[in-house]
């Protein structure tokens, strides 16, 4: 049987192996980073020119309030499902394959809800008021309205966020510590001096270590499932046709955790190649994700077909012209592209032979994740062209450059920071690697004992 | 504190408007719009723009569906294969009606559009940061936003057209929504001035923009808490009931009215009562 | 009597737990095994038992920031609904009940989750000084076993560590 890695490795190995990413990447990782930053300039420049002339240049228009901006939004809170909430799992069912790759994903959750906070923003018509929507304590006595969804939103993401930070940091305290015995006197010394807060690896400091990081685990795990709910909620909990469906919670979650791990394999194959992981990133561990990511697939495509065949079966004729639309009127292609990549594509993953194939996973994992940004703008798209209201029916609109300039930039921004922060942080958690490698050690010497 | 508040008023905290009480203490503003009498002829959003202030903002932005006609007229047509002038349009005056129980007002996340004493659904232009959120919630589509900040930077009002805007009310910027207000800047002269003479608005005492420019007079509006009034006693004529669940008598087996409201089932009780047209069309 | 602090280094698990042992069931004068740390770069479970009863206290912390965060939430919010009653939503109570079990249940959450992050910093002794003699070694391979004791009783205890195959010891007079 394939190891997920192997036992012989030196723990000093591992330092210098993981330590390295930290120094000397392939020449690859400059070039993304370049890429990363000219697409987040063109971002910027769309935000820049749409903050000073007004939301219009979005081209939406009065029953088309929302467009790309919610549905990017969605995006990549589902992106960030996977990373933390995964890691919270296998952290609790003791599966130490997770060891090697937990830390980027956990790194993938914070960033992209970092991106999808930034779509909260640029949608906003009166960005510069944005403070009003914090319950902040002021003499007039004026609060937030606790009653609405994006509130909701506002408050678990905020948790989240917070949240999944505290867990990354406290899971990389270890590492941070061997940063700063093993690294270079410099500023990133100071920065990894100051952030390890002194840890030693005292037996105390262990035993209260394990105790904190189960707590949260067990927290984020709760956390994940009631953020998509959350956002979820913005649909479910609203009145209209092809938004007002039960399922949709759950549905999301299933949706979220899907393109996360899509997103996983996609980041784990370029992580591999740019920082020379390949004793780390193994290709069993990559197909156990790509097996994770099938089994989520199938429950996608279930969730989705129970949404469409519950609107189908109802006698609410508004709901179901909205579906009729999605199938046939101007969203069409992008509904059945989003049904081929959601669906269909993932049958792949069910082939022995791709599940370890690097070209076929990181092509597969992207269409996944178009498949599933289709999800969300078919999601909020249509039901804007076919509500209730008859005299919406003969608007159409299309997304204007601005709106796909701030997408496109949005991608900029992730990779950028996620890139500084594998080469400013171990993207390899060190101290797990080396627990990985050493269990797995014992067991094997325990058992070629059991067998004399 | 506010420990003590929540506990001593409990009961006051968790009523819920307008179904389990009887809501309006000296006013409730509604309306009723006779389909049979409109003609189309557009006066009323006219007059609403004219009161208004509202931007218009110009063919470019009119084919991008930017449009802030707070009032519109609706055409609808019959799918019986005949073409226009064989069958003239059948209109539909449309606007904000001031739901009792709006969908727009539990979304807003900072709380920008409410619940007035009177029965409207106000809209506050200076707390509203644009998420958006009341008008994907709104189930008749009437909420517009601003789209660009059509006074200063789009100069719809180019000199000397502020002589002519409304000093009741102000223009809005970019970035906010707004709607219909049942022309709350006179509702309110009025029932200040009602109050310095010591008594309640009488029927007759304020017209909004478009009741006041309809030439046909299909539109009435009126306090529906007086039960003199014109608009109580239509209402009362229709058997249209402001909390009613789901349906009107209209709706029942054989009846022979008239009045009702649009999307009754949605159960959002709106304030404006539509009269059916009788007639095949208003050609 | 003078102080001393004594670092050993050893290769694996194995030795450092046989000095723990023979050191906590020997009785040297001078020398206290509450005294005694291990230092390793990974967590080890056996090692536990051997060190015997050292509790960690963080679950207490988390109880208190849940309840308090759950606690906290509801009240703010339902209190600042109930001080702003022009916010009148029409078809919702002033107080609804499902919004704020949304909210107070996020709050739970992001209450246990900060309170147990300071409870583990509290408990953890973090963030700690530098203690008395530090080798790096031990964030790469090494178990280190740092312990304080009389002047008298440090020949007796490095015999026992070069016994089980200390790789290296270091020593310091503390105050």
């Amino acid at each position: 049987m394939e190891r997920d890695i192997r036992e012989d490795i030196a723990w000093a190995k591992i330092n210098t192996d993981v330590l390295k990413s930290l120094e000397s990447p392939r020449r690859l990782y400059w070039v993304i980073v370049f890429v990363a930053m000219l697409i987040f300039s063109i971002g910027i420049g769309c935000e820049v020119y749409q903050y000073n002339v007004g939301l219009g240049v979005a081209n939406m228009d009065n029953p088309h309030v929302w467009g790309l901006y919610i549905a990017t939004f969605i995006f990549w809170i589902g992106m960030s499902h996977s990373g933390t909430l995964l890691s919270a799992i296998l952290l609790l069912m003791g599966a130490d394959w997770r060891k090697p790759i937990y830390r980027f994903a956990e790194a993938m959750t914070t960033f992209s809800l970092m991106t999808a906070g930034l779509f909260v923003m640029v949608h906003l018509g009166r960005l510069w008021q944005v403070y009003y929507a914090l319950p902040y304590p002021n003499e007039r006595g004026v609060w937030p309205n606790f009653q609405s969804p994006l509130l909701w939103d506002a408050m678990a993401i905020f948790t989240y966020l917070s949240s999944s930070v505290l867990f990354l940091f406290i899971g990389m305290i270890p590492d941070l510590a061997i940063c700063r015995d093993h690294l270079h006197p410099g500023w990133r010394k100071k920065l990894y001096t100051l952030l390890s807060l002194g840890w030693e690896g005292t037996d105390r400091q262990w035993r209260n270590f394990r105790v904190a990081y189960v707590t949260v685990a067990c927290f984020l795990i709760p956390l994940a499932v009631s953020v998509h709910s959350i956002v979820a909620s913005d649909f479910a909990m609203s009145q209209q046709p092809g938004w007002h469906v039960t399922s949709f919670p759950p549905y999301f979650v299933a949706g979220a955790l899907y393109s996360g791990c899509a997103a996983i394999i996609t980041l784990f194959i370029i992580l591999r190649y740019v920082f020379k992981f390949e004793d780390y990133m193994t290709l069993p561990i990559l197909k156990k994700i790509a097996r994770l990511t099938f089994a989520i697939a199938m429950v996608w495509t279930y969730l989705n077909a129970v949404e469409f065949a519950s609107v189908w079966y109802s006698h609410d004729q508004a709901s179901k012209d909205v579906l009729i639309q999605k199938a046939t009127g101007p969203y069409a292609p992008f509904w059945w592209m989003m049904n081929f990549c959601g669906s269909v594509v993932p049958l792949v993953l069910a082939f022995k032979r791709f599940q370890t194939s690097i070209p076929v996973l990181f092509a597969v994992s992207l269409l996944l994740n178009l498949g599933m940004w289709l999800e969300r703008w078919m999601i909020v798209a249509p039901t804007f062209s076919h509500g209730y209201y008859p005299w919406t029916w003969d608007h159409d609109q299309w997304p204007s450059l601005v709106q796909w300039g701030m997408v496109f930039g949005s991608f900029g921004w992730f990779t950028l920071l996620f890139m500084v922060f594998c080469k400013v942080f171990p993207s390899v958690s060190m101290y797990e690697v080396k627990e990985m490698v050493y269990h797995r050690k014992m067991a094997l010497e325990n058992k070629t004992e059991g067998a004399h | 504190m506010s420990v003590t508040n929540l506990l001593e008023n409990w009961s006051t905290f968790r009523h819920f408007h307008p179904v389990d009480d009887k809501p309006h203490e000296q006013y409730k503003w509604a309306m009723a719009i006779n389909l049979d009498a409109c003609t189309g002829c557009n006066a009323c959003s006219v007059a609403c723009y004219a009161e208004n202030n509202i931007a218009v903002v110009g063919k470019d932005k009119y084919a991008h569906g930017q449009t802030m006609h707070w009032m519109r007229i609706e055409r609808y047509w019959d799918e019986d294969g005949r073409e226009f002038p064989d069958q003239g349009a059948q209109f539909l005056p449309m606007m904000c009606q001031q739901c009792e129980a709006a969908p727009c007002e539990t979304v807003c996340p900072v709380g920008a559009t409410n619940h007035t004493a009177d029965g409207l659904n106000s809209q506050v232009y200076n707390r509203c940061i644009g998420s958006r959120y009341c008008s994907a919630n709104c189930p008749f589509k009437v909420r517009y936003f601003n789209w660009y900040d059509y006074p200063d930077q789009e100069k719809v009002w180019p000199e000397p057209l502020p002589q002519q805007l409304n000093p009741d009310l102000t223009v809005r910027t970019k970035g906010v929504m707004e709607k219909c207000t049942f022309c709350v800047q006179r509702l309110t002269a009025a029932k200040s001035d009602a109050r310095n003479e010591g008594r309640s608005v009488r029927d007759g005492d304020v017209q909004t923009a478009c009741q006041q420019a309809c030439p046909a007079g299909a539109i009435s509006f009126g306090n529906l808490v007086d039960p003199q009034s014109k608009i109580a006693k239509q209402w009362e004529k229709q058997r249209v009931e402001l909390a009613a669940h789901d349906e009107q008598e209209k709706d029942k087996e054989g009846s022979e009215l008239r009045g009702y409201r649009i999307f009754e089932e949605l159960r959002a009780y709106p304030s404006v009562m539509y009269l059916e047209r009788v007639r095949e069309s208003a050609v | 009597m003078s102080q001393h602090h004594l670092l050993a280094l050893f290769n694996n698990f194995d030795e450092a737990e046989a000095v723990i042992s023979e050191l906590r069931s020997s009785n040297i004068k001078g020398f206290d095994f509450d005294d005694l740390t291990l230092k390793s770069p990974i967590e080890h479970h056996d090692v536990e038992t051997l060190l015997g009863d050292r509790p960690a206290k963080g679950q207490w912390f988390t109880l208190f920031g849940a309840l308090m965060g759950g606690l906290l939430g509801f009240f703010l919010i339902s209190g600042a609904q109930a001080n702003f009653f022009s916010q009148h939503k029409g078809g919702k109570p002033i107080v609804p009940i499902p919004a704020n079990f949304v909210l107070t249940y996020e709050m739970f959450i992001l209450g246990g989750v900060f309170i147990s992050v300071l409870g583990f910093l509290i408990c953890a002794g973090l963030p700690a000084k530098r203690s008395p003699l530090y080798s790096s070694k031990v964030s790469i391979d090494q178990i280190g076993i740092l312990l304080k004791a009389d002047a008298s009783a440090v020949a007796a205890i490095k015999a026992v560590f070069t016994k089980h195959r200390a790789l290296e010891i270091q020593e310091e007079v503390g105050k």
